[in-house]
């Protein structure tokens, strides 16, 4: 059934890319681990080129307390619910990755101005579910599930959170966890049956910071899991090795009826992908390899680290980020089997490549990215995770973190930083803050998924 | 005794007698100390003191390596004071407490204490 009247987000994804463009777009911005003393936010910018405040964080909207860490965020409806005339692509579900604190946030009344709706308390949903560190949001059609790092001590390897469209917690959804050792971020494809899961390390592993040192005691994940979807249970794993460490971002292709799908493993900087074959078995194999990079001054290498990675709406281009390195890239994944380096810029990084953009000192590296629904316009933010960037860009702390837009080339190919677009955190009013995930009111392209 | 004296070094040496059975932050709070945090269970390490002088139980925590605890660091929000502490707070005492693991690795005594080799010399 296709139609245009009914419930939230798009027939298909061809749909989606002739939606109007976008004029706002929802950013997180924290203050934890920074020194100010303030809660974390939600920034609403202006991304409307006709409007006089083009590029300008134009609304604020507080958390109730501090130390949050707001990081992932995801709509309570998208394009699963399409055909549900009940349901409304209105509220963000906004996790505090360190309070387990879940925000609501009603972005559908005022869309320039979000309201908080409710919030779910961290401390309940430590005690009723022994979950903490929420991470990924999906709505599942109906209801809402979130990948939770930990149990309620922060050890690995938690599970998965479901809510009621209602933002009641429902309480567990998976019926089992099988052997995972850690969790991170999730996709589905329901044609399929499946839903992959990945692996970063327990929240009392990688909050503190990175400790090289711990992957190689097994601290960190180097797995992905196919899960059962229906069951909800896993049912097969893939043990990456060397070439998969630290497994995060998981994508699989828009198109419903694919089975091929990506993962980012951010200190190998590899790109791992996955299909079904001929005879309905799963497989994989790195299709990018990022080498590690010497500097003058340091003993080790420094890895790309593939903070994330992103798929366009029609499924031809993969892009990735190097929150180390500095660089964003562009592969051209017609043929998902071989990927075709298109498009490559830099920003920040610890290369030394682009310390400079737009008049602003970049400070951390390219890190979460948001892509339009044409593909044409991919917006980027700097920081990673409080004490991460503690480590690797202290001087973030001063600078704050900043948001760039890259042009892409979606007919031949090719990137490159739009000129007139910045948003520099480090002018916020109650000083420099790091801005981390963006999404948009009309649905993006890591968010809708169609079943 | 039931309670302790906790000097704030980088506050301009403001005391303040806590409970012993209580967690620092929590008894900090309780009497208007503006304090970063962050989980409440000792896995995050947002909530990071350097200890100057005195001793704390800090069993609870999870986050901090050996080099860590070796530079002075506690963990606010599940340490229990054990004498009167003189404390350095927030981010202004956290000059050791991240490091780039590719500029300066880790020896295997400094690890988390989970995983961490002894070293031989020490008791």
């Amino acid at each position: 059934m296709t139609n245009h009247c009914c419930g939230p987000g798009y027939a298909s994804p061809a749909e989606a890319m002739r939606a109007p463009r976008e004029k706002l777009l929802y950013t997180i911005a924290i203050y934890t681990g920074t020194g100010i003393q303030k809660p974390d936010y939600l920034c609403t910018i202006d991304v409307d080129p006709e409007s006089s405040t083009y590029s300008q964080v134009i609304s604020r909207l507080q958390m109730p307390g501090i130390g949050d860490e707001l990081h992932h965020m995801g709509w309570n409806a998208c394009s699963s619910c399409h055909g549900d005339a009940s349901m409304e692509r209105k509220y963000l579900i906004v996790p505090g990755v360190r309070s387990t604190n879940l925000h609501i946030v009603d972005c559908g009344t005022d869309p320039r101005n979000p309201t908080l709706f409710k919030v779910i308390d961290g401390a309940e949903i430590r005690t009723r579910t022994n979950l903490s560190a929420p991470h990924t949001v999906h709505c599942l059609g109906s209801d809402i599930i979130v990948s939770m790092l930990g149990d309620a001590q922060g050890n690995a390897p938690g599970g998965y959170l479901q809510l009621s469209k209602e933002f009641e917690i429902v309480g567990r959804w998976e019926n089992s966890m099988g052997s995972i050792k850690f969790g991170y971020d999730f996709w589905y494809q329901p044609r399929h049956n499946v839903m992959v899961s990945s692996e970063w390390a327990a929240p009392n592993t990688f909050m503190p910071g990175f400790d090289l040192e711990e992957v190689g005691h097994l601290k960190y994940g180097r797995e992905i899991h196919f899960w059962d979807f229906e069951k909800k249970e896993p049912r097969q794993t893939f043990y990456l090795g060397e070439d998969g460490l630290l497994p995060l971002e998981v994508r699989f292709h828009h198109d419903p009826d694919s089975s091929h799908g990506f993962v980012g493993a951010a200190l190998s900087a590899n790109i791992i992908h996955w299909w079904k074959d001929a005879a309905g078995d799963w497989q994989w194999e790195k299709i990018v390899d990022v080498d590690n990079e010497p500097h003058p001054e340091w003993p080790i290498p420094i890895p790309g680290v593939i903070s994330v990675i992103l798929l366009s709406m029609d499924d031809r281009y993969l892009y990735l980020c190097n929150w180390l390195h500095g660089d964003i890239r562009q592969y051209d994944i017609s043929d998902p089997h071989n990927a075709k380096l298109t498009g490559q810029v830099w920003m920040g990084g610890l290369l030394g490549r682009a310390p400079e953009v737009n008049g602003v000192k970049v400070t951390g590296g390219p890190q979460m990215i948001q892509l339009s629904l044409d593909g044409k316009r991919l917006y980027v933010t700097t920081s990673l995770f409080s004490t991460w960037d503690n480590q690797f860009y202290p001087e973030i702390r001063t600078n704050g973190g900043c948001m760039l837009m890259v042009n892409c080339d979606t007919e031949n190919g090719g990137m490159a930083i739009d000129p007139l677009f910045v948003v520099d955190f480090g002018k916020e009013p109650n000083g420099p803050s790091r801005c981390h995930e963006t999404r948009y009111p009309g649905g993006d392209c890591t968010s809708d998924i169609w079943v | 005794m039931t309670s302790f004296t906790i000097t704030l070094a980088n506050q301009g040496g403001a005391a303040f007698d806590v409970d012993r059975r209580k967690p620092l932050l929590q008894s900090l709070r309780e009497q208007g100390v503006d304090l970063p945090y962050g989980c409440k269970y000792g896995g995050c390490i947002t909530c990071a003191a350097k200890i100057i002088s005195g001793k704390v139980n800090q069993k609870a925590q999870r986050a901090l390596n050996n080099r860590q605890i070796n530079n002075g660091y506690i963990i606010l929000c599940v340490a229990r004071p054990m004498s009167d502490c003189t404390l350095e707070v927030g981010v202004e005492s956290h000059d050791k407490l991240y490091r780039n693991p590719f500029l300066d690795p880790l020896a295997a005594h400094e690890l988390k204490a989970d995983i961490a080799t002894p070293l031989e010399a020490k008791k």
